[in-house]
């Protein structure tokens, strides 16, 4: 009955509207700018082709090296930090109190406001003349006060912290979903059994729950290596190229330097990058899921 | 039993607190939207008089109005896309073993890792040959095939947690398959439904890049490129900008409280089975 023909008709004329759009305006567009990266377009005049040298020429920037250092630091952050705390917040979160369903809101709140807002805010608070200064000097820290997102020392932590604030609560609530799908009676089988708290989460929790940290690792580490919005609207990549992102680098060669044939070079091989460790992580995550 | 209650409590005020610690961003956009326009740079004292004239100076904008009702039908048509080619696709590979449809799937998730700065040229050329630039359509367009990848893995996910004796016992009644589809299945995937809804709708609600490249009339922006026009055209008085940028939240947060549950429960069946 499954596997009867028409069935598998049903199933082709189903999967053909994803894929039409999905192969017009995301695969045709990459795979033109695959052909791009092999020329020496400057997106007006038309394009020679000139090989592999945009991929030779990548080995020898230096912008490069310090824009990946840069999107490395963020990752490592983001994973080693924002994804715990996620999973704390989470903990507190899924505690029976009655004002859950605002508290989640409130933490998700961040998550669902929009770059521009979030921008506005942001600078608000980091700017010399901004709240965080005159919180400082309001408790007699003078000797504290910082051009926050205008130093070379600060400015990427500054945009980190928006990050971690940023996801935090989105991330807290995919690993809420997880905790409700753990079973009542295990945990209450292993409290009977005279498990504390914390070892119920390490021996039960966690490994239940191994597939929304698969997710959550996954979201992160994608997230990370794309970053290009929050840095382009604080700092545009600045003060020098301390908050400069392997995205945000790719973004100028295209636009600002107009060197179109490198940037894609560039992209594809940002694309290699993202495909091999969000891989890695993906194989490492998904062999330590038990199954229920 | 009676600790137990007490230090719960605890915990619930530790959290208030701590959420709104962590709102002072967005409680900041807040004050100063009601804030005179003398102190609306001065963050850290609460109003002298509330106001609202900067609301009124929104609502009282032409452009307001239209740009509201470009980002509703952009964002509701989009996601409308998402959903019905989606979750056909995501039934169609939930139901087949490997081959044909497991390569279909990859090639769907694929642009997980693809980076948006490489597509932008392409597709303004493709969008000027076919002449949709400059079109909401070609937004909805763009925003349903940039859904696809994760909505894909979501929905799959979420069919292959449920039993084929459904169509089956459907089909015994002489149902048709795409009937049977519509009206037995699709309502079953609602909390699949519900977590696209969620993981989209605040990227595409608040996207401002693709309207800044994509759309250039006047009369196509969305609320994202008037909070921009604004902060070009008002480097004095900030007000208005607070007060759009809080009219521009309101409606994702009122639909986050109303359909978390939902979100929940399609995210677990996803994860799991995905």
């Amino acid at each position: 009955m499954r596997s009867s023909r028409s069935f598998y008709r049903l199933k082709v004329f189903f999967v053909l509207p994803a894929l039409l759009l999905y192969g017009i305006f995301t695969l045709y567009p990459f795979l033109s700018s695959l052909l791009y990266s092999f020329t020496n377009w400057d997106g007006l005049q038309s394009p020679d082709y000139v090989g592999l040298a945009n991929y030779q020429a990548l080995f020898h920037d230096k912008a490069i090296v310090q824009a990946a250092k840069n999107t490395l630091y963020v990752l490592a952050v983001m994973v080693l930090i924002g994804n715990p705390l996620s999973l704390i917040l989470a903990l507190l979160l899924n505690l029976p109190l009655r004002s859950r369903g605002l508290l989640r809101t409130l933490f998700f709140l961040p998550a669902l406001m929009s770059l521009m807002v979030i921008s506005i805010s942001w600078g608000f608070i980091l700017q010399y003349d901004g709240l965080l200064n005159a919180i400082l000097t309001l408790f007699g820290f003078e000797n504290g006060i910082q051009d926050w997102l205008g130093t070379m020392d600060y400015a990427l932590p500054a945009v980190i912290l928006i990050l971690l604030w940023q996801g935090t609560g989105f991330g807290a609530v995919i690993y809420l979903a997880g905790l409700q799908s753990v079973p009542r009676e295990l945990q209450e089988s292993a409290q009977i059994d005279g498990a504390t708290g914390l070892q119920r989460i390490y021996h039960i929790t966690i490994p239940l729950i191994m597939p929304f940290i698969t997710i959550n690792t996954f979201l992160g580490i994608a997230g990370s290596l794309k970053l290009f919005d929050v840095p382009f609207v604080l700092t545009n990549g600045g003060p020098g190229t301390a908050t400069t992102t392997l995205g945000l680098l790719i973004y100028k060669y295209a636009f600002v330097h107009e060197s179109y044939g490198y940037a894609t070079a560039a992209g594809m091989l940002f694309m290699v990058l993202i495909a091999v460790v969000t891989f890695l992580q993906l194989s490492i995550t998904r062999r330590r899921e038990v199954e229920m | 039993m009676r600790k137990i209650r007490l230090s719960l409590g605890i915990a619930e005020l530790v959290m208030l607190l701590a959420a709104c610690l962590f709102l002072v961003p967005f409680l900041n956009v807040l004050l100063a939207s009601f804030k005179p326009s003398s102190e609306v740079f001065d963050a850290l004292h609460f109003p002298s008089s509330w106001e609202f004239a900067h609301y009124g100076a929104i609502l009282g904008e032409g452009r307001f109005a239209q740009s509201l009702f470009n980002t509703v039908v952009i964002t509701s048509l989009s996601l409308g896309l998402v959903v019905l080619f989606t979750s056909m696709a995501g039934y169609a590979i939930g139901r087949s073993g490997r081959g044909l449809f497991q390569i279909v799937f990859f090639i769907l998730i694929s642009g997980m890792i693809i980076p948006l700065q490489s597509t932008i040229i392409p597709i303004f050329k493709l969008a000027t040959a076919i002449s949709l630039i400059n079109t909401r359509t070609l937004m909805i367009l763009l925003y349903t095939a940039g859904a696809i990848p994760f909505a894909t893995i979501i929905y799959t996910g979420f069919v292959k947690g449920i039993p084929s004796e459904m169509e089956e016992a459907a089909a015994m009644e002489g149902c048709g398959k795409t009937r049977t589809f519509f009206t037995i299945i699709f309502p079953l995937l609602l909390p699949a439904t519900g977590t696209v809804i969620v993981t989209n709708v605040f990227t595409i609600w608040n996207d401002f890049f693709g309207p800044l490249i994509y759309l250039y009339s006047p009369g196509k922006q969305t609320l994202m490129t008037l909070i921009y026009q604004f902060k070009q055209e008002r480097t004095t008085d900030w007000g208005p900008i607070f007060a759009l940028s809080v009219i521009a939240t309101i409606p994702l947060i009122l639909l986050f409280f109303f359909v978390q549950d939902k979100f929940l429960k399609g995210l677990t069946a996803g994860a799991v089975k995905g």
